[in-house]
C-alpha cells in the first residue's frame, strides 16, 4: 500500500428518503491520522453520510472504500466492516443493562473473541485512558452524561478501529460535560487515531482537526483547514451558520 | 393488535397489608402456608413406607381438634386431600410456564424481526388469545385424543399420569402465545437504537438481539411474568375438565361427596390465594433482584 | 354511557337470535348432502346458536356489572379514605387470586344469588345464568377497579389543579376534567377485558349453563364421532367473535382519539 493510498474514500455518494435529496454527490478522502470535523446544519445529511461509512445506511449510488473494504459493495461482510469502525453517538447509547466494563468487554468478546480475562483487562485499559478506571462497576444510569459519553469512546476504541466515527458527541450534553469529552477526542487525535467528528465545538476543532468540511443541504459546500474555515469562510452558508454557531457557543 | 391488548391486569396483592407489623404477619404466614404443603409432599412421596401418616390423611386428628372449633376440625379433616392436590396444581403451573417461556422467546423474535416468520408467529398468538383455554384443552384431550400417546406412563401421584401431560401440553401451548405477547411488547420497549450501537462495533443481528436487546426485553417483561404466573395458577383449574385431579377437581369430588360445599370451597379459595400472593411476591422479589439503576425504573413500580 | 350500551346490547341479542334463527332453518334443510359429522353439527346449528346467544348475552351483562362495581371500586381506591380503599382491595383481591370456576361454584352453590336477586323471575333466564353473571361481573369487577384505578392515576396532576383553580369542586373536577380523560384512556383495556370475560364464559360449564361451550360438550357427547368437527367449530366461533369486537373496539378506539394523545 503506498503512502497516497488514502484510507476512507468517498466518491459521488448520494442518497434520498422519497423526494428529498439528503446526499447529493459527496465526495472526499482522509488519510491515516486525519482528524476531519464536519459541520453543517441540523438536516444537512451529516449522520446520514457518517452513517453509510459503517453501512448503518446503504448508498444510492455512489462508492465508499476504507482501506480493504468496498463499504458500498452488496456482498461484503458488514460486520468485518464494523470491527474496523467505531461509532459514538450524539445520544450515547451506552447498553444500559451492562456496566461500564461490560459495556466495554461485550465487543470484545463476541466480536474479536477474547478470553474473559483478556477482555476484562484490555477494557480496563481503555477505560483507564478515558479517565474512568474509578467507574468499572457502575451501570450507565449512575454516571454522568460526560461519564457516559466517555465510556462510548472507550467501547469503540476497545475494538482497535482503523477509523473512529463521531456523531455530535457532545450535543447531548451539559455545557460543563462538554470539556471532559472533547479533551479525550484531543488526546486520540493527538495519537495518531483517525477521526471523522461532526461536532460543533469549534475550540475541539481549531485544536484538534487537520481539516474542516462544511456539509448545506447534502453537499460540500466547502473544505479546508479549520482555522481558514473559520477565518475566512468563502461560501456566505458557512459565513452564516458559523456565524451562529458562535452566538450559541459564546465564541467571539 | 395493541400493546395493552397482551396485558391482564396483575392479581395485585402487594398492598392490602401494609407496614412492618403487616410483613411479618405476610412472612409468617407464607413460612406456615409452604412449611405445611411441603410437609405434606415430603410425607407423601419421599418418607419410607411407615413413616410419617397415610397420604391424605392429616397430622393432627380432627377430633382432637373438634373442641376447639368445627370449622377447624372440618379444616383439618379435608386440607390434607387438598394440599396433596395442590401438588400437581404447582406442577401444572411450574412445567407450563417454563416450557412455555422456552417457545415464547422464538416466537416473540421471530414476531418483532422476522418477515415471514413474523406472520406465522401472528397467527399463532392471535388464535391462541382468541379462543378460551378449555377449547384448547378438548382438541388435545378429546378431538386429538393426545392421552393415548402417554399410555403405561407410571401413575403414583408425585409423578404425573397420562392426561397431565396432556394438561401440560395445553397450558404451554397457551402460555407461550400469551408470553410471546409480553416479550414482544418488551422487545419493542427497548430503545431501537441500542440495536444501532451494538451493531456498530460489530455485532451481527443476531448477536445484538441475544446480548444487547434481549436481557433488557427480559427485564422488562417481568411484569407480564408475573401476571402469567398467576394466571396458569388459576387456569390450571380448568385441568379439571379434562379429568387431572388437581386441586379444583379434588375439591369438587369431596363436594359432591359430602354436600360440604361452602366449606370445601372457602378452603380451596384460601389455597389458590396461597399460591398467587406466593407468586405475585415472590415475582416482586425478583424483579427487585435483577433490577438495574437507570433501567426501566417505571417498569419495577 | 350505561343505558345506551345496554340498548345496544339487547337489540344486538335479539337480531342475532333471529338471523341465526334463519340460518339454521336454511340449514336444516341442506345439511343431508353433507358427510355424516358434519351433517350433524349442521342440524344441531340452531342448537349451537341457542348457546351462542346467552354466551354474547352473559358477556355483555357480566362486562355491565364488572363496569357499574368496577369503576366506582377504582376511584375509591384513588381518592377515597384508608379503609375504604384498603376495603375495595382486599376483596379485589381475593377475586382476582381466586380461579373463576371457583368463584362460579360459589355462586351457583354456596351463596343464594339467586334468593337474593330473583332476576330469573322477570327475565327468561335460569339461576345459573344468573350465578354466573354475579360470578364474572364481580369478578370483571375487580380487574376492571385496577384498569379504572391506573388510568385515573395517569391523568396529570395539573390536570387537578388546574380545574380547581377555575373554580370546580374536588368532586367536579373529578366529574368533568378527570373521568372523561381517564375512560377514553380505558378503551384498550376494557377490550382487554371483554376477550377475557368472553372466552372465560365457556367455564360456566361448571355449573351447567347451557352457553356455546356447554352445549358444544352436549353434543360431542351425543354422537362422540363429531367431537373434532363440534369443537373445531365453536374454537371458530369464539375466535370470530374475539378477532371482529377486538378490531372494532380499536377502529373506535382511533376514531375517538383525541389528537395529540396516543393511547
Ligand atoms: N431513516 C430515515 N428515513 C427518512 N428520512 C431520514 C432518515 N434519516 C434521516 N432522514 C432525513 O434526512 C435528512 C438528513 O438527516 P441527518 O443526516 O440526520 O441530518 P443531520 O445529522 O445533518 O442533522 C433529514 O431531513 C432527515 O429528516
Ligand atoms: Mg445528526
Amino acid at each position: 500500500m503506498s503512502d497516497y493510498d488514502p484510507l476512507l474514500t468517498v466518491e459521488s455518494v448520494s442518497k434520498r428518503y422519497g423526494d428529498e435529496r439528503v446526499l447529493n454527490d459527496v465526495s472526499f478522502t482522509m488519510d491515516r491520522g486525519d482528524v476531519t470535523v464536519m459541520m453543517g446544519p441540523s438536516g444537512s445529511g451529516k449522520s446520514t453520510l457518517l452513517r453509510c461509512v459503517n453501512r448503518l445506511t446503504e448508498v444510492d449510488s455512489g462508492e465508499i472504500r476504507l482501506g480493504d473494504h468496498r463499504v458500498t459493495d452488496p456482498g461484503i461482510d458488514v460486520d468485518a466492516l464494523r470491527r474496523d469502525v467505531g461509532m459514538v453517538f450524539q445520544d450515547i447509547n451506552l447498553f444500559t443493562h451492562l456496566t461500564a466494563l461490560k459495556n466495554v468487554t461485550l465487543g470484545l468478546r463476541e466480536v474479536r473473541g477474547f478470553s474473559t480475562d483478556d477482555a476484562r483487562e484490555a477494557a480496563t485499559e481503555q477505560l483507564e485512558r478515558v479517565g474512568l478506571g474509578d467507574q468499572l462497576d457502575s451501570y450507565p444510569g449512575e454516571l454522568s452524561g460526560g461519564q457516559k459519553q466517555r465510556v462510548g469512546i472507550a467501547r469503540a476504541l476497545a475494538m482497535e478501529p482503523e477509523l473512529l466515527l463521531f456523531d455530535e458527541p457532545t450535543s447531548a450534553l451539559d455545557p460543563e460535560l462538554v470539556g471532559e469529552v472533547t479533551a479525550v477526542m484531543a488526546d486520540l487525535a493527538a495519537g495518531g487515531m483517525t477521526m471523522l467528528v461532526v461536532t460543533h465545538e469549534k475550540g475541539f476543532a481549531r485544536e484538534a482537526a487537520t481539516d474542516a468540511l462544511f456539509l448545506d443541504a447534502g453537499s460540500i459546500a466547502e473544505r479546508g483547514p479549520p482555522a481558514q474555515l473559520f477565518e475566512n469562510p468563502e461560501n456566505e452558508r458557512t459565513a452564516e451558520f458559523l456565524d451562529r454557531v458562535s452566538t450559541v457557543s459564546g465564541e467571539p | 393488535m395493541s400493546e395493552t391488548g397482551a396485558t391482564r391486569t396483575t392479581a395485585d396483592t402487594g398492598r392490602v397489608v401494609s407496614g412492618s407489623l403487616g410483613r411479618w404477619l405476610t412472612i409468617a404466614g407464607g413460612v406456615l402456608f409452604w412449611g405445611w404443603l411441603l410437609a405434606r409432599w415430603l410425607n407423601n412421596w419421599f418418607l419410607p413406607a411407615g413413616v410419617g401418616v397415610p397420604p391424605g390423611e392429616s397430622f393432627l386428628d380432627p377430633a382432637a381438634v373438634a373442641p376447639i372449633s368445627d370449622s377447624l376440625a372440618f379444616a383439618v379433616e379435608y386440607l390434607p386431600q387438598l394440599a396433596d392436590a395442590a401438588w400437581l396444581t404447582v406442577v401444572l403451573t411450574v412445567v407450563s410456564i417454563v416450557l412455555g417461556f422456552v417457545f415464547a422467546v422464538p416466537v416473540s423474535v421471530a414476531r418483532v424481526y422476522g418477515t415471514y416468520s413474523s406472520t406465522v408467529s401472528l397467527a399463532f398468538t392471535e388464535l391462541i388469545r382468541g379462543t378460551p383455554l378449555l377449547a384448547q384443552l378438548f382438541v388435545l384431550y378429546y378431538a386429538l385424543n393426545l392421552s393415548t400417546l402417554f399410555r403405561g406412563l407410571p401413575d403414583d401421584g408425585f409423578l404425573p399420569s397420562a392426561v397431565v401431560y396432556v394438561a401440560i401440553i395445553g397450558f404451554t401451548i397457551n402460555s407461550v402465545a400469551y408470553q410471546a405477547e409480553y416479550i414482544r411488547s418488551a422487545l419493542l420497549s427497548v430503545d431501537r437504537e441500542q440495536l444501532t450501537a451494538a451493531r456498530a462495533i460489530g455485532l451481527s443481528q443476531r448477536q445484538g438481539i441475544r446480548h444487547v436487546v434481549l436481557p433488557q426485553a427480559l427485564r422488562f417483561a417481568i411484569p407480564g411474568w408475573s401476571n402469567e404466573l398467576v394466571y396458569l395458577i388459576k387456569y390450571s383449574s380448568l385441568a379439571a375438565f379434562i379429568t387431572v385431579p388437581e386441586l379444583f377437581n379434588v375439591a369438587r369430588s369431596i363436594a359432591a361427596d359430602n354436600f360440604a360445599y361452602t366449606g370445601i370451597f372457602a378452603l380451596v379459595a384460601v389455597l389458590y390465594l396461597g399460591l398467587v400472593i406466593s407468586a405475585s411476591k415472590l415475582m416482586a422479589g425478583v424483579e427487585r433482584r435483577v433490577a438495574i439503576p437507570g433501567l426501566g425504573g417505571t417498569a419495577s413500580q | 354511557m350505561l343505558p345506551g350500551t345496554g340498548v345496544v346490547g339487547a337489540v344486538a341479542v335479539g337480531s342475532l337470535e333471529l338471523s341465526i334463527r334463519t340460518i339454521a332453518q336454511l340449514g336444516s334443510d341442506t345439511c343431508g348432502s353433507l358427510p355424516p359429522d358434519v351433517a350433524f353439527v349442521c342440524e344441531n346449528a340452531g342448537y349451537l346458536a341457542g348457546g351462542l346467544v346467552l354466551t354474547i348475552a352473559l358477556t355483555i351483562a357480566s362486562l355491565l356489572v364488572g363496569l357499574v362495581a368496577g369503576f366506582p371500586a377504582g376511584a375509591i381506591e384513588v381518592y377515597g379514605g384508608r379503609y375504604a380503599s384498603l376495603a375495595v382491595e382486599a376483596v379485589g383481591t381475593v377475586f382476582r387470586g381466586t380461579p373463576i370456576v371457583v368463584i362460579l361454584i360459589f355462586a351457583y352453590f354456596v351463596v343464594p344469588i339467586t334468593d337474593w336477586f330473583p332476576i330469573q323471575r322477570v327475565l327468561p333466564v335460569g339461576g345459573a345464568f344468573v350465578a354466573a353473571v354475579v360470578g364474572l361481573g364481580l369478578r370483571s369487577a375487580a380487574y376492571q377497579s385496577q384498569l379504572f384505578r391506573g388510568t385515573l392515576q395517569s391523568v396529570d396532576e395539573g390536570q387537578m389543579e388546574a380545574a380547581r383553580a377555575v373554580g370546580l369542586s374536588k368532586l367536579g373536577a373529578i366529574r368533568h376534567v378527570i373521568v372523561p380523560q381517564a375512560l377514553r384512556r380505558s378503551v384498550p383495556g376494557f377490550q382487554n377485558e371483554f376477550t377475557i370475560v368472553l372466552k372465560d364464559t365457556s367455564v360456566a360449564i361448571a355449573i351447567g349453563l347451557a352457553e356455546l361451550f356447554t352445549r358444544s360438550q352436549d353434543l360431542f357427547v351425543q354422537r362422540t364421532t363429531a367431537v373434532t368437527e363440534v369443537i373445531l367449530l365453536i374454537s371458530a366461533v369464539y375466535f370470530v367473535m374475539t378477532f371482529g369486537t377486538n378490531r372494532a373496539l380499536e377502529y373506535l378506539n382511533d376514531y375517538y382519539a383525541i389528537p395529540g394523545e396516543s393511547t
